[in-house]
């Protein structure tokens, strides 16, 4: 219901990374969410199973890859997207894998982004655009604050993996159209997502391991988020008439020693450069996700978020505790 | 720590302190975010360890004495400030110990440290899970904002690398924990220590490899380095710790003075003379280094 008690209106929602694990369990919340009226799915994969039993006055999904400008545009003029009314854009093609970095992946990660955003901005008549940042932005380092608000100083060193770079590109070109008046945008940033086949730095870390390798001499202090909670700020970011940087966080507290107990693995605790060489080599032989390389501060110093405007703005508080299967 | 790793500890601590002792320790309030620590780390369980092994260098090493407990409040926000000193931050830990053994009830202090800490390996751990924080303005503001009490010593690192023979005066304070007394209406409790600046007399400090090393100064002490760590040890030097009467800044200038860095520059210097005629007074009054 808005403010004067009248009912408000439905929220038609382009969804972008739709067949990612955030992007699907977002389609699924959105599709079965009443105040959503129709949705539109795209991916650059075909249409996955899980999508054929929904029905397609609601749903339909469109195999389109936001890196051609033609595709898309086209895709903005076609009747599916006409008939759809698209007010809102939900963008979450993004991609997280250490492994998968190069050209190709930047393109994605931060043309895309642009493309797709100017593309909002240019038709007119989308007035919310959502993306889902990360943490990772910021810059780690031993002044910081125990807590990080949404004005921290981001990560633009030369030297920082080309995945923090692509988030903080991709972030800086959201953030760069704050002030337009025809578009709301919305910046989420969580906190580690740990979550089933989820790509986090912390998720890489803690799942399926018996032994779990961290600096020898720190153990930060972290707070990642739940993978449904992730779901429910970006269906709260769709709803809520608010826009701007929104940092989201989790429930449970702790130095990451905790976390690797609570993941039920041992921990060892070696040299940075030892670490170094053996996580190199687990991920040469295929037995880990996690690379150290990517942002090797965290290991050291603590990365929490303060979510003080999540909650008195976008009106958002976590909700599920992390547990480990 | 595991919760069978807190049970053991507890137990210890039980062992060590005896049941009426650690009833006393078990009032150390902490906000618990549900696993045992706050968002700065810190550990309950950790912080009365540490308090047990301090408490028999504060009894039997520095054979600390302490006086004006009063001055500070039983519960509410309040910033101790006082004098630093002594190469290692003795008088930091043992102010600590003195809060938990002599306030009533115990209070916890929240000591503010150099955010070089926070590269040392093992270290920051330790003063994380003891309840220190890092020096930074967001953190300052939470535990003003969580009622805690926090001590800062405003000289930095300057205070603890300063040579012999300039001991007991008092380099320029930095004026951060003025302007947040001010914008959070906190009292400010001067602080005297007579003691730490004895414990360990730098001869001379060089200023160039300290850079290259990432630490803020490389001492040379009569011990240190020639003796390896070893030579860190302090002198069994006798600690005097004062608290002097609670100065209320923000009664007599209001939230908005922090805005004016003149004035703000002007009452730091105020609550920096203090507590340098209450080292000079201290001074004055002890009748040895040692005793």
């Amino acid at each position: 219901m808005g403010a004067n008690g009248e009912r408000e209106p439905k929220k038609n929602v382009l969804l972008t990374g739709a067949t990612g694990t955030i992007g699907r369990q977002v389609a699924q919340t959105l599709y079965h969410d009443p105040n959503v009226g129709r949705l539109v799915c795209v991916a650059r994969d075909s249409e996955p199973y899980y999508f054929h039993d929904y029905d397609r006055i609601r749903f339909q999904f469109k195999q389109l890859d936001i890196l051609k400008a033609r595709e898309l545009h086209n895709f903005v003029l076609s009747a599916l997207f006409r008939e759809a009314s698209i007010d809102t854009v939900v963008h979450l093609a993004f991609v997280n894998r250490p492994r998968d970095q190069g050209l190709a992946t930047h393109t994605l990660n931060v043309e895309g982004t642009k493309n797709l955003l100017y593309k909002c901005i240019e038709i007119g008549h989308i007035r919310k655009f959502v993306f889902q940042s990360s943490d990772a932005v910021y810059k780690l380092r031993p002044s910081n604050p125990a807590l990080l608000d949404e004005e921290a100083d981001l990560n633009f060193d030369h030297d920082a993996s080309q995945y923090v770079k692509d988030r903080v590109d991709a972030d800086m070109i959201c953030r760069s159209q704050l002030l337009n008046p025809g578009v709301r945008i919305i910046i989420l940033r969580p906190s580690s997502i740990i979550g089933r086949n989820v790509h986090s730095r912390w998720n890489a870390l803690l799942e399926n391991h018996r032994l779990i390798f961290k600096v020898l001499g720190f153990d930060p202090m972290i707070c990642p988020i739940h993978a449904n909670d992730v779901i429910r700020a970006i269906q709260h970011a769709v709803h809520r008439d608010v826009q701007g940087v929104f940092n989201i966080t989790g429930l449970d507290w702790a130095p990451l020693s905790t976390f690797i107990r609570l993941a039920g693995a041992n921990r060892l605790s070696l040299p940075a450069l030892a670490l170094r060489a053996v996580n190199g080599l687990q991920q040469a032989l295929r037995l880990t996700q996690y690379d150290y390389d990517d942002q090797p501060e965290a290991m050291r110093h603590a990365c929490l978020l303060d979510t003080t405007r999540a909650r008195d703005v976008l009106g958002f508080t976590p909700q599920y505790h992390i547990k480990f299967a | 720590m595991s919760p069978r790793t807190r049970e053991q500890v507890v137990r210890l601590c039980k062992l060590l302190a005896g049941p009426e002792e650690y009833r006393w320790l078990d009032r150390i309030g902490v906000r618990d975010l549900g696993l045992g620590y706050d968002r700065f780390g810190f550990e309950k369980e950790s912080a009365a360890l540490a308090y047990l092994f301090l408490r028999l260098v504060y009894k039997h090493w520095f054979r600390v004495e302490s006086e004006g407990h009063h001055n500070i409040p039983r519960v509410g926000r309040c910033i101790l400030v006082g004098n630093h000193g002594g190469l290692l931050p003795w008088d930091a830990s043992m102010m600590c110990v003195d809060a938990l053994c002599r306030l009533h009830p115990p209070r916890m202090v929240r000591a503010i440290v150099d955010h070089f800490v926070a590269t040392l390996p093992f270290l920051n751990v330790i003063f994380a899970r003891c309840g220190q924080v890092i020096g930074a303005r967001q953190n300052f503001r939470e535990l003003l904002q969580g009622e805690e009490l926090i001590l800062v010593f405003p000289e930095g690192t300057k205070g603890i690398g300063k040579p012999y023979w300039d001991r007991y005066r008092l380099r320029p304070f930095r004026v951060g924990f003025v302007e947040m007394a001010l914008q959070y209406k906190s009292p400010i409790v001067p602080v005297s220590f007579i003691g730490p600046d004895d414990q360990a007399p730098i001869v001379v400090s060089f200023d160039g490899v300290s850079q290259s090393l990432g630490v803020p100064f490389v001492p040379v002490t009569p011990t240190f380095p020639w003796l390896g760590l070893a030579g860190l040890l302090p002198y069994p030097v006798k600690y005097r710790i004062q608290y002097g009467e609670p100065i209320h800044f923000y009664r007599e200038y209001g939230k908005d003075a922090a805005l004016d860095p003149r004035l703000v520059e002007e009452l730091a210097s105020r609550v920096r003379e203090k507590v340098q005629d209450m080292v000079d007074a201290g001074l004055k009054r002890r009748t040895g280094v040692f005793v």
